[in-house]
């Protein structure tokens, strides 16, 4: 895994071509790159417990094997979390760190990628759901990013500090 | 001059033939034209100067009548005409004028050829005759020179400009023609006929030219340079005279400047504000694009470990629970397990044999350690996990603030551009007050070299007039040698005599014709506007405002809208009186004509009580008087004048295009 081409396909592709899109006079664009959609997206998903199936019609836009190949591991963290995280997938918490860290790179993952694809989609949806399917003028793509941060930091971020999670990371040593 | 009829052929909105006749009734002479706004008052008042001049006052100079113009087929042309009958030194004249209009193939309206005007007059056997071309013009000029007709067709819209220039500025053709309406004709042409100013022949300069210079060739010399010496000082003089209007023109530029650029001193602050406010603004927005940027940079920047934050709590918390971690013995490797179990015992001494206890215990062990152990790939994620979790730390706050700043610009934005709109809107119509310091400076340049001219130029005059004289001096002496030259010297000294003690009665009997006329206006305009004011008439016949109740003060003052009007109607009635009165034949040497008065909306500027003192005044010194007014004017124009008003018209106005003209 993240060491092939990826692409984006159907109405996702369509999705992160417009997440990916300049929207106003000085150039700015919500994400940079497809990668940065996809660096987040299935983080989103997850949280927003919003899956979806491939598409296979019409359009794809891709990812390049070396653009992920940089940013592996920062992928590779994220997959172990959502693997680690969904009990609906697997029940027994051994057997998904196990899936998380022992069976990475080997066939027995199969299912888990599709998984992560499955909330990666998803994320695509709720990101272009929260910042463009509601965009009137140019102020609004500003407005929609904040407003969904702003959501975003109630729902889960609001009470986590830092600190509390430095020390969950002592007491996860000890 | 009396005028009789008036006839019209197509004239601007005058479709058709139509006529207007005036009252010429020495008693009622009072013709009262009326319509409402736009019905064609000021066209019919411009029918007379077209009529007689040519020319009209406005933009549009085609007098083609604009329904006839719609109504046209192509190649068709049409005929506009005036004609104007008046009585002018007991013959009744009538002047015509025509423009023939054509249309080209397509229906678009040519150019219209040059007007064609001509002069009949009525002889005495009742025939009409026609003035020969080459004549026509001359004989306007006696009826009535154009520079004096805009004071008889007269025009109360314009009376500022008027003012004006009654006031001061005017031209020698200007005083000459008042001189000739005042009756002073006679002199100034007898003066001229005996020495003449210009280079005509005259009785003097006819004497000078007729010495027998074969008795001494010196004679012709003198004669040749005190020509020459005349003729110099003439073009000095001709020079003087047209550098005092250009000097009146610099001085009313300089005077209109200074009062625009203090009337326009702010404007340079403003502009000034103006730019700030504008860098303010590119501020602005580059703030909010700067900001907007900064969001969105940090969105892809931080963006995945700031969403992780959830999630990597929830996960550590569950991997610090599941104690995964610690399983692993120090610094034992699956090598080491391998090595127990080939060599059959263990670091205790305890046997290790394929299947019992030991055997077991030591391959869960590989589990929890290299390579095996999944403890170290656990550490790497927690090691992870603290890196992200500060990297993400801000992300929200940052985002917030950048927002704030953001929505914060509309606010300002509006503000600014508020500040703006209103600073522009007080510039507007404000100038540039540089630009108006530099054209000051130009007409005071122009004002400085024209001092300096006049300085070298009266130098020059002086030392001509020193030369001719001595001159003529050196001729005399000679010309007293010989027996014929003297008798022409003799001549010539009687002509000369003749023109000083005409010129002493001329001047005696011009200025007390101005103080005359100065007397009658003072009486009119007392009438008409009564204040502290008092009007001045100087010798080039221009009018000054001299305020009575401070003393010592006797400059020019500025004057209202009401007051110029009035100075107006004062000027105008006082020549018109002059003139009613020289015609009285005590002094043959005055002889002059009664002139009508013909205005436009003249009653527009005035109050009430002004209005019925002019209307009263009017026709008392006039000896026709012509009135277009507007229906609410005219109401009050005809109460006070009732007695006096001999015809009346009225204009109904059919379309924009068309009006008509019917008698009442």
């Amino acid at each position: 895994m993240f060491d092939k081409e990826y692409s984006f396909r159907g109405s996702h592709a369509e999705k992160v071509i417009k997440l990916t899109a300049v929207f106003d006079k000085n150039k700015n664009k919500l994400f940079n790159r497809n990668l940065d959609v996809y660096l987040i997206a299935p983080i989103v998903g997850f949280l927003y417990n919003r899956k979806a199936d491939l598409d296979r019609s019409g359009e794809s836009t891709k990812i390049f094997p070396e653009q992920l190949m940089n940013e592996r591991n920062n992928l590779l963290f994220t997959y172990r979390l959502i693997i680690l995280l969904d009990k609906e997938h697997e029940p027994d918490f051994e057997e998904r760190i196990n899936k998380a860290f022992r069976y990475y790179g080997s066939e027995k993952t199969a299912s888990d990628e599709e998984l992560y694809e499955v909330y990666v989609r998803g994320g695509v949806d709720v990101l272009y759901e929260k910042l463009l399917a509601s965009i009137a003028s140019e102020e609004d793509y500003l407005k929609n990013l904040y407003d969904f941060l702003e959501e975003f930091d109630e729902r889960y971020n609001q009470t986590i500090t830092t600190d509390s999670i430095l020390a969950l990371c002592r007491l996860a040593r000890s | 001059m009396l005028l009789k009829e008036l006839r019209l052929k197509n004239f601007r909105q005058f479709t058709g033939e139509q006529s207007v006749s005036f009252s010429t009734d020495s008693d009622k002479n009072v013709t009262v034209i009326m319509g409402e706004n736009g019905s064609g008052k000021t066209t019919l008042a411009q029918a007379f100067t077209w009529c007689l001049y040519g020319d009209t006052d406005f933009e549009d100079k085609s007098v083609l009548c604009k329904a006839m113009v719609q109504a046209m087929p192509p190649n068709a042309n049409e005929t506009v005409r005036v004609e104007l009958t008046l009585v002018h030194n007991g013959i009744e004249y009538t002047a015509i004028r025509e423009q023939k209009y054509t249309k080209d193939g397509t229906g678009v309206l040519k150019r219209p050829g040059q007007t064609v005007f001509s002069i009949a007059y009525k002889a005495k056997d009742g025939q009409r005759v026609f003035v020969k071309d080459t004549e026509t013009e001359f004989r306007m000029k006696e009826i009535l020179p154009r520079e004096l007709s805009r004071y008889f067709f007269f025009d109360g819209e314009r009376i500022d400009k008027m003012s004006k220039e009654i006031r001061r500025g005017k031209s020698t053709e200007f005083a000459q023609a008042v001189r000739n309406l005042l009756g002073l004709s006679a002199f100034t042409s007898t003066l001229d006929h005996l020495k003449s100013k210009t280079g005509r022949m005259s009785v003097i300069k006819s004497y000078e030219s007729s010495y027998d210079v074969s008795s001494n060739s010196k004679i012709a010399e003198y004669t040749a340079k005190i020509n020459d010496y005349t003729d110099k000082i003439a073009k000095i003089d001709a020079r003087l005279e047209e550098m005092e209007n250009e000097e009146l023109v610099a001085k009313d530029k300089c005077a209109e400047l200074s009062k625009r650029i203090h009337d326009n001193v702010d404007s340079e602050k403003l502009a000034q504000e103006r730019e700030r406010l504008k860098r303010k603004l590119q501020g602005l927005i580059q703030q909010r694009a700067s900001n907007g940027a900064a969001m969105i940079r940090k969105l892809n920047s931080t963006g995945p470990a700031y969403f992780s934050k959830k999630l990597m709590k929830d996960a550590l918390q569950k991997l610090s629970e599941a104690d995964k971690l610690d399983k692993g013995i120090p610094d034992i490797h699956a090598r080491t397990i391998e090595h127990l179990i080939k060599r059959g015992h263990c670091i205790c001494g305890a046997e290790i044999a394929i299947g019992n206890d030991a055997y077991k215990h030591l391959n869960e062990v590989l589990d929890f350690i290299p390579p095996q152990s999944i403890g170290s790939l656990i550490g790497q994620f927690i090691r992870d996990c603290e890196l992200k979790s500060k990297s993400g730390e801000s992300l929200f706050e940052d985002v917030s603030n950048d927002y704030g700043i953001v929505r914060e610009f509309d606010n300002s934005y509006a503000e600014v551009e508020k500040d703006l709109k209103m600073v522009e809107s007080r510039l507007q119509g404000m100038e540039r007050v540089g630009e108006l310091q530099k054209e000051l400076q130009r007409y005071e340049g122009a004002l400085r070299r024209l001092q300096t001219e006049r300085d070298t130029l009266n130098m020059q005059k002086g030392s001509y007039t020193t030369s001719r004289d001595r001159c003529g001096t050196e001729r005399n002496e000679l010309t007293l040698k010989d027996d014929n030259n003297r008798k022409i010297e003799v001549y010539k000294a009687y002509a000369e005599y003749m023109y000083d003690t005409l010129s002493a009665l001329y001047a005696e009997q011009e200025g007390a014709t101005r103080d005359e006329q100065e007397k009658v206006v003072n009486e009119i305009f007392k009438q008409i506007y009564n204040g502290g004011f008092s009007l001045k008439i100087d010798e080039k016949y221009n009018i000054q405002v001299i305020v009575n109740d401070f003393e010592g003060y006797t400059d020019d003052v500025e004057t209202s809208t009401a007051q110029s009007i009035s100075i107006i109607f004062a000027f105008i009635a006082g020549v018109i009186k002059m003139a009613r009165k020289s015609k009285n034949p005590d002094n043959e040497m005055l002889v002059s004509e009664p002139y009508p008065l013909v205005m436009d909306a003249p009653l527009s500027s005035f109050d009430k009580r002004r209005i019925k003192t002019v209307c009263e005044s009017l026709p008392e010194v006039a000896e026709q008087v012509i009135i277009f007014i507007k229906d609410t004017d005219g109401e009050i124009a005809e109460e006070y004048m009732s007695s006096k008003v001999g015809a009346r018209y009225l204009f109904s106005k059919k379309n924009e295009f068309e009006t008509e003209l019917t008698e009442r």
